[in-house]
């Protein structure tokens, strides 16, 4: 028995390749959902998406100037990021028309470019890791520097998370406060920027954004909490991490998708059967007796 | 001497002239109701006040910190869906002295205690905001307010959507604040809530401002008031939103 345990959940972490690989997924998984929390809260969950195609000429760009180099495609895909992020915001400042019209556009523009870069100057294989990634190749390098950047979100997210719960529930209280407007939406914008660069390396520009987006998406069925909402994410994301490794190891099955796909069915088995809101939820509750009204 | 005085002021939203040449003061520990029709600019000039707005000509008196400035708006503006208890809310009051980064102490919590006592919340202190009623979340935004130890405060249609409790509560605060030296602005639009609330009148109309007092407007009542019965418009405003 323990030796069966032994093979399937600890062996396959002999490797150094594999030891790394959960390294780097774990480190992000402190550091994503936290975010993905956020985005959802504040009705942005696909901004996240936006972002992930944004960034993605910044680290064509630097894939062409310094080879696969991540530090390089990384700077790249920060670069190119914020700019997207200033861009549609300045875009959407001007216009009055709303963020999301300007970020779809310019995401837009960015994946074309972005693929359009890597086209010119590498084989499709490279487009291949760009987009998909490949966590069983994270060097140590690359392990520093998800960790580093992991480090750096979880820093600068406790050091703004007051503000930022409350620009969440009235915008205008801060500015009326005397904060520059914006100001705290920027960085939160430039966290999301920097996750999804470390996580690039790892499950790809593209499904980077599921690390983030779906513990905080299950967390909501399970949670009414901001703190319990956070930290229930964390926590799935970690599972989602081990075991889509574990998985990927054992049935030969590409890592990313793996993890990924975890991850959704999580969501999906805790749509049908969470406590707040999910389908069984709603069935029970339809049985359930009127409340007593509480005194008021 | 008010702490707020407008001098020859003109406001702009977009281009467009909202409001020219008002002259006046707020007296302080008084509330002023800001009344008039809808896009006359009672938004416009609280936007100017709370400094989000600069003026296009003349200028704002101020002699309020911005961190002394409440400012409340209508409930429909905020997201009152986020997870965060009443009692959470109400610690954010806290942010003119505490900012993003101070750790909260024990008075503040005893504080905090205390406001929700006198809003008559304490029982709904750990509630998330989603399951309260209109005027539950109202009586915890104003502890919010409370919180903040202003100096001016500005409310948009505090009463709408809000039971008649609440409201007897709310006017009871308010009424205590302006005891207390507090300038109080308040934009209304219903008569029988202007005679127990305000002071004076700021009526505004075609981008004009007139200084009045609430029987005048009782007595020749204008375009943007509304005389509602004290027991129609809220009797369903208690229900929880889902």
């Amino acid at each position: 028995m323990l030796e069966l345990l032994n093979s399937l959940f600890i062996a396959p972490f002999d490797y150094g390749f594999m030891q790394r690989a959960l390294v780097a997924g774990l480190a992000l998984s402190l550091a994503a959902p936290a975010l993905g929390v956020f985005l959802m809260l504040r009705g942005m969950s696909l901004i996240g998406d936006a972002m992930a195609h944004a960034i993605l000429p910044g680290v064509a760009l630097g894939f062409l100037m310094a080879g696969f180099s991540l530090p390089a495609m990384s700077l790249g895909g920060i670069l190119s990021g914020l700019l997207v992020a200033g861009l549609a915001g300045s875009v959407s400042h001007m216009s009055g028309h709303r963020e999301d019209s300007a970020m779809a556009s310019f995401f837009l523009i960015s994946l074309a470019a972005g693929v359009m870069l890597v086209s010119l100057g590498g084989s499709s294989v490279d487009l291949t890791h760009v987009l998909f990634g490949s966590i069983l190749a994270v060097d140590s390098t690359a392990l520093i520097l998800i960790a580093a950047i992991s480090t750096l979100i979880v820093v600068v997210l406790a050091v703004v998370f007051r503000a930022l719960v409350v620009e969440c529930l009235d915008p205008l209280f801060l500015r009326g406060q005397g904060m520059a407007g914006g100001l705290v939406h920027g960085i939160f914008l430039g966290l999301v920027v920097l996750n999804l660069t470390a996580g690039f390396q790892t499950l790809g520009t593209l499904m980077a954004v599921g690390l983030m987006m779906l513990p905080a998406t299950t967390a909501r069925f399970w949670s009414k909490r901001l703190e319990g909402l956070i930290g229930l994410g964390i926590l799935l994301a970690m599972f989602a991490t081990s075991g889509g490794l574990l998985l990927s190891y054992h049935l030969e099955l590409p890592s990313g998708p793996s993890i990924i796909l975890l991850a959704g069915a999580c969501y999906v088995f805790s749509a049908l059967l969470g406590r707040y809101n999910s389908l069984l939820a709603k069935l029970r509750r339809r049985d359930a007796p009127l409340e007593p009204r509480a005194a008021e | 001497m008010g702490r707020l005085a407008l001098h020859d002021l003109s406001l702009a939203q977009g281009g467009r002239t909202v409001l020219e040449h008002v002259e006046g003061q707020f007296p302080d520990g008084a509330i002023t109701a800001l009344i008039g029709p809808n896009g006359a600019g009672k938004s416009t000039l609280i936007q100017g006040i709370m400094g989000l707005l600069k003026p296009s000509r003349g200028r704002i008196e101020c002699a309020v910190p911005r961190e002394r400035r409440a400012w409340l708006p209508q409930q429909l503006a905020l997201d009152l869906s986020f997870p965060m208890s009443v009692e959470e809310l109400v610690m954010t009051g806290t942010w003119p002295s505490h900012g993003a980064l101070k750790g909260y102490c024990g008075p503040h919590y005893r504080q905090a205690r205390e406001v929700m006592a006198r809003l008559g919340i304490s029982h709904l202190a750990h509630r998330p905001l989603g399951e309260l009623s209109g005027g539950q979340r109202q009586r915890a935004l104003f502890g919010r307010t409370l919180m903040q130890e202003a100096e001016l405060l500005l409310l948009d249609e505090p009463f709408a959507n809000v039971d008649i409790e609440t409201v007897e509560v709310l006017t009871g605060v308010l009424r205590d604040m302006a005891g207390q030296g507090t300038t109080i602005i308040v934009v209304l639009h219903d008569l029988d809530q202007l005679t127990r609330l305000a002071d004076e009148v700021l009526l505004l109309d075609n981008g004009h401002a007139r200084w009045t007092t609430p029987q005048a407007v009782i007595d020749q009542p204008t375009r943007g008031t509304r005389r509602v019965s004290p027991f129609m418009p809220t009797q369903d405003a208690d229900t929880p939103h889902a």
